[in-house]
């Protein structure tokens, strides 16, 4: 029943489609553990970075290794704000860091969009490798190495009666983050399903494939790329802000390089330019510190040898190295039964640059 | 010799070779003709080792062709033009002739030298960028480097191919002494077949992928249905 | 002339000049391995660490720096061979964003091995030469023997790559082999092997900037490379991927601009010293740098 709602082409199915989903994923924040919830928040909020990179990868074909950064400018902008006013409300705060995602996505955009292949990974790479170093030496604006706190989620009154007996703070804060994290990221991914089959998302598939086509028909390619780097930025500002708010902090060291290679690992593979694919990466990802301490435990490497602290690093580039050889469409191009039900319509068949 | 057997190509559903055979005798040119599609770069592009076949065989001589290396065959001797001529534009004259004598065992200045007698345009232009040639020039430039090779045997796939009519005469005219005075076997393909008969020994026609004619040149000029239906010469 | 030469306008150019030889150097080899394979290595940077992380430990065992350097640039070239076999050869024909994305993939996974291995400290390797300024009539100048050993070292490299590519056999089927592999295969030229051979030599070029990296004062830490590679790269694209002395010259020319800013402008705001270089060549070249990043041709 949930593919046929997905299957169709009208924004009522979509909505319908995105509602199942999201309140399916409450349902389950509810059965899991706290500890678990909080995991899963954060992949909700990775998931949101991830689905705006695959827009950017696969829909208008455009690498980017600079996501971690934007993810950096929208929690930095949250959390300056927080810091001189700490009673905004929280969706004031979430779109504060969409709308500085977006801008630095503009400005990035600006000299990118006449790059192409390597030329725009390098200029994205400068971006997000310079992000740590700027957080770090602005000490006035951005807190330095301490970083700022952030302390916007205070879980609601009305939503902590739910919980009663010993734990229930811990219970509570934990489901309303988790719950909180879920609602966002189906908001955002309705929309971008929504762009998807929009004549924008159309007119992104078209000047990706075939430039002077687009050109001919009409379509301002250098404007339609910035569009899809400021969506992109707009998506990894919110999640950004979101995942900082979830560590209650935002630091230089939140948003190194190796997170944007991480990003671009998760978003392999679940599958670029897909929402399904998106929601993969975002699970692996609330699951990597399990999968991490799983594969230490098989191995047999003591987590707090130097082995052990890197061995993500490790795991993440290796999984990418292989995915990209092996599995160039991610998981979710793998046919089997269970995969059909949940592949979604919106999945780019010729999947940008990636074959 | 180079001697072609039964030779078919699929490119995924497509079948660009049905079980294609002759021979291309020492020392002599054979026309490949057909119209586009029929599978005669195709059937170049396999005897050079860049298209592997489904099944048959190639032979050059006693060796057998199929399953070696692009570059070894090009090692043992077997020329090959590809259509568009393949010239280098981001080098030089100079440096595209000196790239075809690499890899034989020929003295390279004697080799410039020969190649620039023989085209003494390209002797003027030898310091230049091959971007700045016109199409008769990289017409010249292709086979001198095919040339300087010293190889056996030579493919060359259309190159007529957008060339004016009286450069074209020339070219073949070229082409028919080099074959004498050399001794090379000369695979012709073409689509102007009216030229390439001039002056070709024998020919094979292709169509869709099937050789559906092949003999003497001469019988093969004067055959009006394979004139009017593959070769599109009108009937005079 | 003395007074000139430790002004402070000359001090900054030799701390640029010193920072940027090994720009220079990473952009050399990326210039080296585009123009023989047309793939942009996105983990040179790392690889050279790498390489060079594996002499440091050679040089604890008490062997000298020479040999730190050699072992360094022969495992860089070992690794750099390895990686086009075993990487990037399944990726021919493919997307050009593959290679990208398996570049920085082994980007990750060489940086976390290598603070696994060796801690995530920085490490030094002993100067082979003083690093003390000189002093002229009693005036510090900001010149070392040290300094101009990379200067030498940077320049002559440079050198024998760009006559490599532009005087020999080997230069002639390098570029071939990039330029149009089909073709060159076609003149009886062993592609796959020249490819090879490009990204031993670029991975050798590379390990050097480290090994200079890691001998200067600030040592080298796991990710140190990340930037370097970046201003590399940046000063390749912006002196031109096709030329080994614009490489070079890029390179000093970022070195200079950071340590310019960091002097007369912010130190805050050294490190996007690259980035404006980058916009600021776009700006007089707005068709973008080379947008021709012509395929791979047949």
């Amino acid at each position: 029943m949930i593919r046929t709602f997905l299957r169709q082409e009208t924004t009522l199915s979509r909505f319908l489609g995105v509602v199942v989903l999201t309140a399916v994923t409450l349902a389950i924040t509810i059965v899991l553990p706290p500890v678990a919830d909080s995991e899963l928040a954060g992949g909700a909020a990775i998931a949101i970075v991830i689905l705006g990179l695959s827009w950017l990868i696969g829909w208008s074909g455009q690498i980017s290794l600079g996501n971690s950064g934007f993810m950096a400018v929208g929690a930095y902008a949250a959390g300056i704000w927080a810091h001189h006013h700490a009673t905004t409300p929280l969706i004031f705060t979430l779109f504060l860091a969409t709308v500085a995602g977006a801008i630095s996505g503009l400005i990035i955009a600006i000299p990118s969009t006449r790059l192409r292949g390597p030329y725009l990974a390098g200029m994205t790479l400068a971006f997000s490798a310079a992000v740590t170093p700027i957080a770090q030496n602005f000490t006035s604006v951005t807190g330095g190495e301490g970083g700022l706190f952030m302390n916007s989620l205070a879980t609601p009154g009305w939503f902590g009666h739910f919980f009663s007996g010993p734990n229930a703070t811990i219970n509570a804060n934990a489901q309303w983050t988790a719950d909180l994290a879920v609602f966002v990221a189906g908001i955002t991914f309705f929309f971008m399903a929504n762009l998807f089959h929009s004549r924008t998302g159309r007119a992104m598939r078209l000047v990706r494939d075939n430039d002077v086509a687009a050109e001919l028909m009409g379509v301002n390619l250098s404007r339609t790329r910035s569009l899809a780097f400021m969506i992109a930025a707009a998506y990894a500002g919110l999640g950004g802000a979101l995942y900082s708010l979830l560590q209650a902090s935002v630091r230089p060291e939140t948003f190194p390089l190796t997170l944007s290679i991480t990003l671009l690992t998760l978003m392999v593979l679940g599958g670029i330019g897909t929402l399904s694919g998106a929601v993969i990466g975002g699970i692996i990802f609330s699951f990597s510190a399990n999968l991490v301490a799983h594969v230490n435990s098989l191995t047999g490497v003591n987590p707090t040898s130097n082995l052990g602290a890197n061995m993500q690093g490790i795991i993440f580039g290796a999984l990418l190295i292989l995915t990209m050889l092996f599995v160039p469409r991610g998981l979710v191009s793998i046919k089997t039964p269970v995969r059909r039900l949940f592949r979604s319509r919106h999945q780019v068949v010729e999947a940008g640059e990636v074959h | 010799m180079i001697i072609v057997e039964d030779l078919s190509v699929n490119y995924g559903a497509v079948r660009a070779l049905r079980d294609v055979s002759f021979e291309a005798p020492t020392g002599q040119i054979t026309a490949v003709l057909g119209a586009n599609g029929a599978g005669k770069t195709t059937l170049l592009r396999t005897i050079s080792g860049l298209v592997t076949p489904k099944s048959g065989t190639v032979h050059f001589g006693e060796q057998l062709l199929i399953g070696l290396a692009t570059e070894n065959i090009a090692r043992l001797g077997v020329g090959h033009v590809p259509e568009g001529r393949g010239v280098i534009e981001e080098l030089t004259v100079e440096e595209n002739l000196r790239l075809g004598a690499l890899s034989r065992k020929v003295d390279i200045a004697s080799g410039l030298a020969d190649q620039y007698a023989r085209f003494p345009v390209l002797g003027e232009r030898r310091k230049k960028l091959c971007s700045t040639l016109s199409g008769g020039e990289r017409q010249m430039l292709a086979m001198a480097r095919a040339l300087i090779a010293k190889p056996r045997v030579l493919l060359l796939d259309e190159p007529s191919l957008g060339l004016a009519p009286q450069i074209t005469a020339q070219l073949m005219k070229t082409i028919h002494e080099l074959c004498e005075s050399e001794h090379l076997t000369v695979i012709l393909v073409e689509q102007n077949a009216k030229s390439a008969l001039r002056i070709a020994h024998s020919a094979v026609v292709l169509h869709l992928g099937s050789a559906v004619a092949s003999g003497d040149a001469a019988s093969v000029a004067a055959n009006d249905d394979l004139r009017r239906y593959y070769l599109g010469v009108a009937v005079e | 002339m003395s007074a000139f030469l430790s002004s402070s306008i000359m001090h900054n150019i030799f701390g640029g000049v010193a920072q940027g030889v090994v720009y220079s150097l990473v952009a050399l080899s990326l210039v080296i391995i585009w123009q023989s394979t047309h793939v942009l290595n996105f983990a040179q940077g790392a690889m050279a660490m790498f390489a060079t992380y594996v002499g440091m430990t050679e040089i604890d065992r008490g062997i000298g720096y020479w040999w730190c350097v050699i072992i360094s640039v022969a495992v860089g070239m070992l690794l750099g061979g390895l990686t086009e076999r075993v990487l990037i050869r399944p990726l021919y024909g493919k997307p050009e964003i593959n290679p990208i994305v398996v570049m920085v993939g082994f980007l990750g996974v060489l940086e976390a091995l290598a603070a696994a291995i060796w801690t995530s400290t920085t490490r030094n390797i002993t100067e082979p030469f003083s690093q003390i300024f000189f002093h002229d009539h009693g005036n510090l100048v900001y010149l070392s023997p040290f300094i101009i050993y990379q200067v030498i070292l940077a320049l002559g490299i440079m050198l024998i790559i760009a006559g490599l590519f532009r005087y020999t056999k080997l230069g002639l089927q390098l570029r071939a082999s990039a330029l149009a592999p089909e073709v060159s295969r076609l003149l009886g030229i062993r592609v796959s092997r020249m490819l090879t051979i490009g990204w031993i030599l670029s991975a050798g070029v590379g390990a050097i900037a480290a090994v200079i990296q890691a001998s200067g004062s600030f040592g080298l830490f796991p990710t140190d490379m990340d930037g370097i590679f970046v201003a590399g790269f940046i000063a390749a694209a912006v002196g031109g991927l096709e030329s080994p002395i614009g490489a070079v010259a890029g390179g000093l020319l970022i070195g200079l601009a950071e340590q310019f800013i960091l002097a007369y402008w912010s130190p805050n705001v050294a490190p996007l010293g690259g980035i404006i270089i980058l916009v600021v060549a776009l700006m007089i070249r707005p068709q973008g740098l080379f947008t021709k990043v012509a395929g791979r041709r047949v």
